[in-house]
């Protein structure tokens, strides 16, 4: 096995044979939709190059790991008696090309949670049998903020192997994990070892300026629950849950019934989102998080504090999909800058 | 793929219709071998469901010491426990669990036990009333006070019957103020009153506390004036859940997972959580 860590030169051209290639295999090949909506699944080769000059996807690649919508259960009934029966498994060999860093990080983010104690198979299971071929990043625009929170255009974090484009249409193909490497053994002869690191190029792009440290907002959170500040952060915020359903690491979901027939059915897990006013509500009525205010400081608490408290990272790769996506212009960056700039006042107030 | 959300198959064993809007299954599960092997501790819940109408959460009702059946006792609400309650004996129902954590059985023995509860806060908190009875010489003073809108409210009848008829267990019922009919001997009164008029003593003792969020929030300080420090007085939470396992998100209060952490808090927990419950 190539170590992680090795490179290979991939000449102009090679990257769409490699992807037809694998296609004819069986493989599912899948890269960013030619809308710039999603990802999807490539009929051949010829369109796997990734334009990362292009703005990042409307929707995330969670999709692929944790489907917006799938079955947990299938269920059949008869008079006096019901029968359970498991969900097809998922797909297996899916390789996701030109994932960029802010999407890649997530599969990591996302296991945590889904596998911090009981174990999601069905995360597990798609997440094992997907393959992230990372790309650099070589879009920037006012939204992007994935250098404060802690990743850049170049991170091969959750890329199992990950490319550099070269100036002459070839690209810099880097083994990061030992599932990458298992996986491109097959087709290495086809490549040539380099020495190249592509160092200049990652220089060339060194993504947005950090706007904030999300450490200074941390533990300002959980001791200001009730400050005056939250209402004016997000008071316009519709609830429409765009930003939750963009994002590449929230994770909330739904389990809902799907009946087809007295007989027939199945149980689905559904994306979810803490902005929907019904999220929280109980049967009797009442609901701990009434307002939008409340629910919007849940957004900005699960990313920057409960998550980081309960898993060790922050629940935001910096990818900039919410605030670009949102009806309402608010931009969660805007937001913990905000938060920063309070904090960090408040605390030089306390110190004189 | 068999997955965590796949329930067990429960049949209907006996159906106990409780208040006009409250029924109690009695359960077993189909499949002898997932019944040997499933245990729980008092206070814990499991995720019932009807197939084809979705699930919901429940606490076990029934004691950890009486495993040849799971009780279950629900208060009609919405589109799951309507559909529950128009099964029938025979009829199979899903359930996943048990998830969550328990009350400190261990931490409970050779003290006074002080179990306060309003309308169907009885579910959980009789789990507990059993296990302790079941284990009875391990506990000190037992006592018991219950509490619903009206007499026409109380659940389990027979077993408060039962409990007021045991010289080991002090047992208080109450209904509130014109929820009384004309043969009513029990007392009249908002359960924080009757609670502040049974005299208790915070010292040795554990007090379990159980209702609606009106009835907790005014039976706290009546502990706290009756000498109950903040860790002895012990709570379950309802925030609404789906997974039961930590992933959905549902169920947060600050970094808490109530699925997890939870349901059984206690006061001095509770004091430390952002006011989302
Ligand atoms: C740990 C725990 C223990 C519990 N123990 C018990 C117990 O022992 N006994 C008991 O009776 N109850 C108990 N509960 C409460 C119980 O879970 C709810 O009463 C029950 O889930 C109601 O289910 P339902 O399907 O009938 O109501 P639903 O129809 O699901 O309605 C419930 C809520 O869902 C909302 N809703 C309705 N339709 C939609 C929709 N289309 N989209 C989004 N939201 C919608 C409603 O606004 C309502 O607030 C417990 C809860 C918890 C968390
Ligand atoms: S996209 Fe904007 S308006 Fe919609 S829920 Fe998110 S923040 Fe609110
Ligand atoms: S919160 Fe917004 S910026 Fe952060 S990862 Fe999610 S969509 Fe991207
Ligand atoms: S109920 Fe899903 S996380 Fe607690």
């Amino acid at each position: 096995m190539t170590p992680p860590g090795k490179r290979y030169r991939i000449g102009p051209g090679q990257l769409a044979a490699f992807a037809s290639a694998l296609i004819a295999d069986g493989y599912v090949v899948i890269a960013e939709s030619p809308d710039g909506k999603g990802f999807t699944a490539l009929k051949d080769g010829s369109a796997v190059a990734p334009d990362t000059e292009r703005p990042p996807t409307a929707l995330s690649m969670k999709d692929i790991v944790f489907p917006r919508a799938e079955p947990v259960f299938l269920y059949r009934k008869t008079l006096d008696d019901v029968q359970v029966i498991d969900p097809p498994s998922p797909p297996r060999g899916v390789v996701t090309f030109g994932v960029r860093p802010c999407d890649a990080a997530s599969i990591q983010t996302l296991s945590k949670v889904f596998d911090w104690d009981y174990h999601d198979e069905l995360f597990d299971t798609r997440a094992e049998r997907t393959i992230v071929i990372g790309t650099l990043c070589r879009f920037t625009d006012d939204r992007c903020f994935c250098t404060s929170v802690g990743l850049s255009p170049s991170s091969t974090k959750g890329s199992d192997l990950f490319l550099l484009p070269l100036d002459d249409g070839g690209w810099i193909l880097q083994i990061v994990t030992d599932k990458g490497s298992r996986f491109v053994a097959r087709c290495l002869s086809a490549f040539s070892e380099t020495d190249e690191t592509g160092e200049d190029l990652v220089k060339r792009y060194p993504g947005p300026a950090v706007r904030f440290d999300p450490d200074r907002i941390r533990s300002w959170i959980p001791a200001n629950f009730d400050h005056p500040l939250w209402p004016s952060l997000a008071e316009t915020c519709l609830g429409c849950g765009q930003c939750a359903f963009a994002c590449p690491v929230c994770h909330c979901f739904d389990l809902i019934d799907e009946a087809d027939s007295f007989q027939h059915g199945r149980r689905m897990k559904i994306w979810d989102a803490c902005q929907f006013p019904l999220f929280t509500k109980h049967a009797s009525g009442h609901n701990p998080r009434d307002t939008q205010v409340k629910r919007y400081r849940q957004r900005v608490s699960h990313k920057f504090f409960i998550y980081p408290e309960r898993f060790g990272e922050i629940l935001c790769t910096g990818c900039g999909r919410c605030s670009r996506g949102c009806g309402v212009g608010i931009d969660i960056a805007e937001i913990v800058e905000q938060i920063e700039k309070t904090a960090v006042a408040e605390s030089v107030a306390r110190e004189r | 793929m068999p997955n965590l959300y796949t329930p067990h198959a429960m049949v209907i064993r006996e159906i106990i219709p409780e208040t006009p809007d409250t029924t109690t299954f009695r359960l077993q599960f189909k499949d002898a071998e997932v019944a040997r092997a499933f245990t729980f501790r008092a206070g814990q819940f499991a995720e019932y469901s009807v197939f084809g109408e979705g699930e919901c959460t429940f606490c076990i009702a029934s004691s950890p010491t009486r495993m040849e059946y799971i009780e279950c006792s629900f208060k009609q609400y919405g589109r799951v426990t309507t559909a529950l309650r128009r099964l029938n004996v025979g009829d199979i129902i899903g359930l996943r669990g048990p998830y969550g954590n328990f009350f400190p059985l261990e931490e409970m023995e050779g003290k006074n036990i002080v179990f306060i509860a309003g309308g169907i806060g009885l579910a959980p908190v009789r789990c507990v009333i059993w296990n302790v009875l079941d284990l009875r010489d391990r506990f000190k003073e037992i006592t018991i006070i219950y509490g619903a809108r009206s007499v026409d409210d109380l659940v389990y009848k027979r077993e408060l019957k039962e409990w007021a008829d045991r010289p080991d267990v002090k047992t208080i019922v109450t209904v509130d103020p014109g929820g009384e009919t004309a043969d009513w001997k029990g007392e009249i009164g908002f359960v924080p009153t009757i609670v502040e008029k049974a005299g208790l003593r915070g010292t040795d003792t554990v007090a379990i506390v159980c209702g609606p969020p009106i009835m907790i929030k005014y039976t706290m300080p009546v502990l706290t004036a009756q000498g109950f420090a903040d860790k002895d007085i012990i709570t379950t939470l309802e925030n609404r859940m789906k997974c039961g396992v930590g992933k959905c998100g549902r169920c947060n209060i600050g970094s808490v997972y109530v699925c997890k952490d939870g349901p059984v808090f206690t006061y001095a927990q509770l004091k430390e959580l952002p006011d989302e419950f």
